[in-house]
C-alpha cells in the first residue's frame, strides 16, 4: 500500500530539532516543542499500525522515484512495532528528564539532541536500503555521542572514547560492506537484494563468492552496535556513566537497532543459501553465550545502574536467539520480546534514578529500605522487574514462553540456557530488591544532595507510564503478538515486502560492475 | 585501476591499523580517519571499469560519446565523506576538551587518574556544548 507520509517520521523530529537548537537557552519551549513532535510521532505511528494489523505493508517511495532507485520508506509489521515502542520510550524518558535532569546539562543541547536521535532511529526503522540504513545509524550515533559527552565528567569522557572508536570502526566497516554489495549485486534496495539473491539461489546460479564474507562482516557490524557477543564491552562502561534519562533511552533504543538491522537483513538477504550455514551457528553460539554470560556478570556486580547495564548485554541474547531460530515463530517471538524490553528496560534505569536520588548512590550497600520512603518507587520497580524475569502475567512471560517453546525442537540446549539465564535473572533482580527497598542500609545513608529542580513530578510520570505500557503489554499480549507474528511471516517469505515496495518487478537486473 | 585502488587501500588500512594500536589519543584519532578513507577508495574500486560484462562500453546518457564508469559509487561515497567529516569534528572537540580538562591525551594517564572508588555525582567540567555533536 502507498502512503507518502511516512517520511513525517524523519522529518518531524528533525524540524523539531533545528527549532530547538534556536531555542537553546529558554528549557520551556524546548520542552513543549519535544513533547510536540514525539506526541505527534506516536499518534501517526499508532495509526499507522492500526492500518496494518492485517500484514500489510506501508511504502513511500521519496520523491517517487520507483523502487530500486530512489530512496524508498517501508512500515511493515517489524518496523512499525518496534518504532511505536521506540516512540513510547523516548516518550517516557523524556518526560522523565524534566525533572531529574540538571539545568546545566539541559542547556548543553539535551533537547536537539534527543529529536536528532529519534531522527536516526525512526530511520533506520523505516528506511527500505542498506546505504540509508547505515546513514541512520550514523545520524543516531552522532546523536548519541552527544548525549554521552554532556553529563560526562572528567573521569568518564576516558569512557567515551571506548564507545566512540568501536562505533566509527564499525561503522567504517558497514561502508565497506555496503559497497561490496554494490559491487555484487549492482543495487542496495533490500527488497531488490533479497529478489536477486533467491533467484540466483532458485536458479542454481549460486551466489558471488564474497556473499558470506560480507554477511559475516555485516554480522560484525550488527553484532558491535547490538552488543552480541564477544563484542559488548563497550556496553557497560558506557551507561553508567551518562545522565539517567539519557542511559535509559539508550538502553531502551541504541542496542536495540543493532538487533532490528540482524533481524531485518538477514533472514532476507543475507542468511539466504550458503551464508545461511555460516551465520546460523554463529548467532546461535552467540546468543546462547551473550544471555548466559551477561547475566552472570550482572548478578556479580554491586551497583544498582551495573546490574542492570550488564543484564541489557543478556537480554539481547534471547533476541538473537530468536532470530537465529529463522522460523516465523522464532522470529516473532524474538519481536515481542525485544518490544517489551525496550519499556521494561527503560523504566528500571529510571527507576534506578529516582534511586539514587534518595539514596545518593546507586551502591547496593547504601541502599536501603527505600520501600517505607517512597511506596510508588518500589510497586513500579517491582512489577517492572518481575516483567524482566518473565513471570506471568506480565509481559516478559509470553516472550520467553515463545522463544523457549520455539528453541526447544532443534536447539534444546539453548532453551535450557534461556530457562537458567531466567533464574539468574530473578536472582539478580531480587539481590537490588531486598537490599534496596526491602532491608535497613548497611552503611548509613547521607540525604542526596538536590539536583536539578526539587520536583519529581515529571520522573514519576514518565516511570509510571512506562510500566502501564509495560504491564498492558502482558494483559494484551495477543494483539501484539499477532502484529509481531505477522512481522515473522513477512521475514521469513519475503515476498509481501519485495511486492509492496517494487511491485512491477523489474526482471532484469543491471549488472554488477568491479 | 582496480589494483592500483587495492595497493592503495591495503596500504591506507595498514597505516590506520598501526595508528589505532597506539595509546595516544591523537594517533587513534588519525588511524580512525585514514580507515574511513580506505573505505571510501574501496568503494570507488566498487564502480567498476566502463567496460560492461558483455563487451560494450557505459555510455554517459546525456553527453553521447566517451565511456563512463557507474556513478552512484561517488553518490554513496560523498554521503560518507559528509558523515566522515562530521565525526571527525566531534571527535576533535572531545579531545580539545579532554586535553584541556585531564592535561593529558595518552590512554594509561586517562585511567590512571581513575579515583579508586568514584561517587556517582556527576561533576560536569566540560565547559560550552559538544559543537560537533550537533553538525552531521
Amino acid at each position: 500500500m502507498r502512503n507518502d507520509l511516512l517520511g513525517l517520521l524523519v522529518v518531524i523530529p528533525l524540524a523539531t530539532a533545528v527549532a530547538s537548537v534556536a531555542l537553546v537557552r529558554r528549557s520551556r519551549p524546548q520542552r513543549v516543542l519535544g513533547l510536540l513532535s514525539l506526541g505527534s510521532m506516536l499518534v501517526l505511528a499508532v495509526g499507522w499500525l492500526s492500518e496494518i494489523r492485517d500484514g500489510d505493508v506501508l511504502v513511500s517511495q521519496m520523491g517517487a522515484w520507483p523502487a530500486p532507485f530512489g530512496i524508498t520508506l517501508v512500515f511493515d509489521s517489524l518496523s512499525g512495532l518496534l518504532l511505536c515502542t521506540g516512540l513510547v520510550v523516548a516518550l517516557g524518558c523524556y518526560v522523565h528528564s524534566f525533572s531529574v535532569l540538571e539545568p546545566e546539562t539541559e542547556r548543553r543541547y539535551f533537547h536537539p539532541l534527543v529529536q536528532l536521535l529519534m531522527v536516526g532511529v525512526n530511520q533506520c526503522f523505516l528506511t527500505g536500503d542498506l546505504f540509508n540504513l547505515f546513514v541512520g545509524f550514523e545520524i543516531m550515533l552522532m546523536a548519541s555521542y552527544g548525549l554521552l559527552a554532556i553529563g560526562a565528567s572528567r573521569r568518564q569522557m576516558a569512557q567515551a572514547y571506548k564507545y566512540l572508536v568501536l562505533n566509527l570502526i564499525a561503522s567504517t566497516v558497514f561502508v565497506i560492506s555496503a559497497g561490496l554489495v554494490y559491487g555484487m549485486f549492482g543495487t542496495l534496495n533490500l527488497a531488490d537484494l533479497a529478489r536477486i539473491v533467491d533467484a540466483r539461489v532458485a536458479s542454481g546460479e549460486g551466489l558471488p563468492p564474497g556473499f558470506v564474507g560480507v554477511s559475516v562482516m555485516l554480522l560484525f557490524v550488527f553484532g558491535a552496535k547490538g552488543a552480541f557477543f564477544p563484542l559488548w564491552f563497550w556496553l557497560p562502561d558506557t551507561y553508567p556513566t551518562c545522565p539517567v534519562p539519557v542511559a535509559a533511552l539508550f538502553s531502551g533504543l541504541l542496542t536495540k537497532v543493532g538487533v532490528y538491522a540482524v533481524a531485518r537483513t538477514f533472514p532476507l538477504v543475507f542468511a539466504v543459501g550458503d551464508a545461511r550455514d555460516v551465520v546460523t551457528p554463529l548467532l546461535l553460539v552467540s546468543a546462547g553465550i551473550t544471555m548466559f554470560l551477561g547475566v552472570l556478570g550482572a548478578v556479580s556486580q554491586h551497583s544498582v545502574r551495573r546490574i542492570l547495564a550488564v543484564h541489557v548485554i543478556s537480554q539481547v541474547g534471547y533476541m538473537v536467539f530468536g532470530i537465529a531460530l529463522m522460523t516465523t515463530a522464532g522470529l516473532a517471538g524474538a519481536l515481542y520480546y525485544m518490544v517489551q524490553h525496550m519499556v521494561v528496560k527503560s523504566s528500571l534505569f529510571l527507576c534506578c534514578g529516582v534511586m539514587e536520588r534518595h539514596a545518593g548512590s546507586d551502591d547496593l550497600d547504601r541502599l536501603g529500605g527505600l520501600l517505607k520512603r517512597d511506596r510508588f518507587l518500589g510497586i513500579a520497580f517491582f512489577v517492572a522487574a518481575m516483567s524482566l524475569v518473565g513471570l506471568p502475567p506480565l509481559s516478559g512471560f509470553f516472550g520467553k514462553l515463545v522463544l523457549v517453546r520455539e528453541g526447544w525442537t532443534d536447539h534444546w540446549w539453548l532453551s535450557v540456557v534461556a530457562l537458567l539465564t531466567g533464574a539468574l535473572t530473578l536472582v539478580s533482580m531480587l539481590k537490588i530488591w531486598t537490599r534496596g527497598f526491602w532491608l535497613a542500609p548497611v552503611v548509613a545513608a547521607e540525604p542526596a544532595p538536590a539536583a536539578g529542580s526539587g520536583d519529581l513530578r515529571g520522573a514519576y510520570i514518565g516511570i509510571g507510564f512506562l510500566v502501564a505500557v509495560a504491564v498492558l503489554m502482558g494483559l494484551a499480549a495477543e494483539p501484539i503478538y499477532d502484529i509481531a507474528f505477522h512481522a515473522g511471516e513477512q521475514l521469513t517469505d519475503p515476498s509481501a515486502y519485495i511486492g509492496a515496495v517494487d511491485p512491477r518487478g523489474l526482471a532484469a537486473v543491471p549488472g554488477g560492475g568491479g | 585501476m582496480t589494483t592500483v585502488l587495492a595497493i592503495c587501500v591495503t596500504v591506507i588500512v595498514t597505516v590506520s591499523v598501526y595508528l589505532m594500536l597506539s595509546r595516544e589519543l591523537k594517533s587513534i584519532a588519525m588511524g580512525v580517519f585514514l580507515l574511513g578513507h580506505g573505505a571510501n577508495l574501496s568503494i570507488i574500486a566498487m564502480s567498476g571499469s566502463p567496460v560492461l560484462p558483455g563487451g560494450g562500453l557505459r555510455q554517459p546518457p546525456i553527453l553521447g560519446d566517451g565511456i563512463l564508469v557507474d556513478a552512484l559509487p561517488q553518490a554513496l561515497i560523498l554521503t560518507a565523506i559528509v558523515i566522515n567529516f562530521a565525526v571527525m569534528g566531534f571527535f576533535l572537540t572531545l579531545l580539545v576538551l579532554t586535553a584541556r580538562n585531564t592535561g593529558t591525551l595518552n590512554l594509561d594517564e586517562l585511567a590512571l587518574e581513575d579515583p579508586p572508588v568514584a561517587s556517582p555525582e556527576l561533576e560536569p567540567t566540560v565547559d560550552g556544548g559538544p559543537g560537533g555533536g550537533v553538525g552531521r
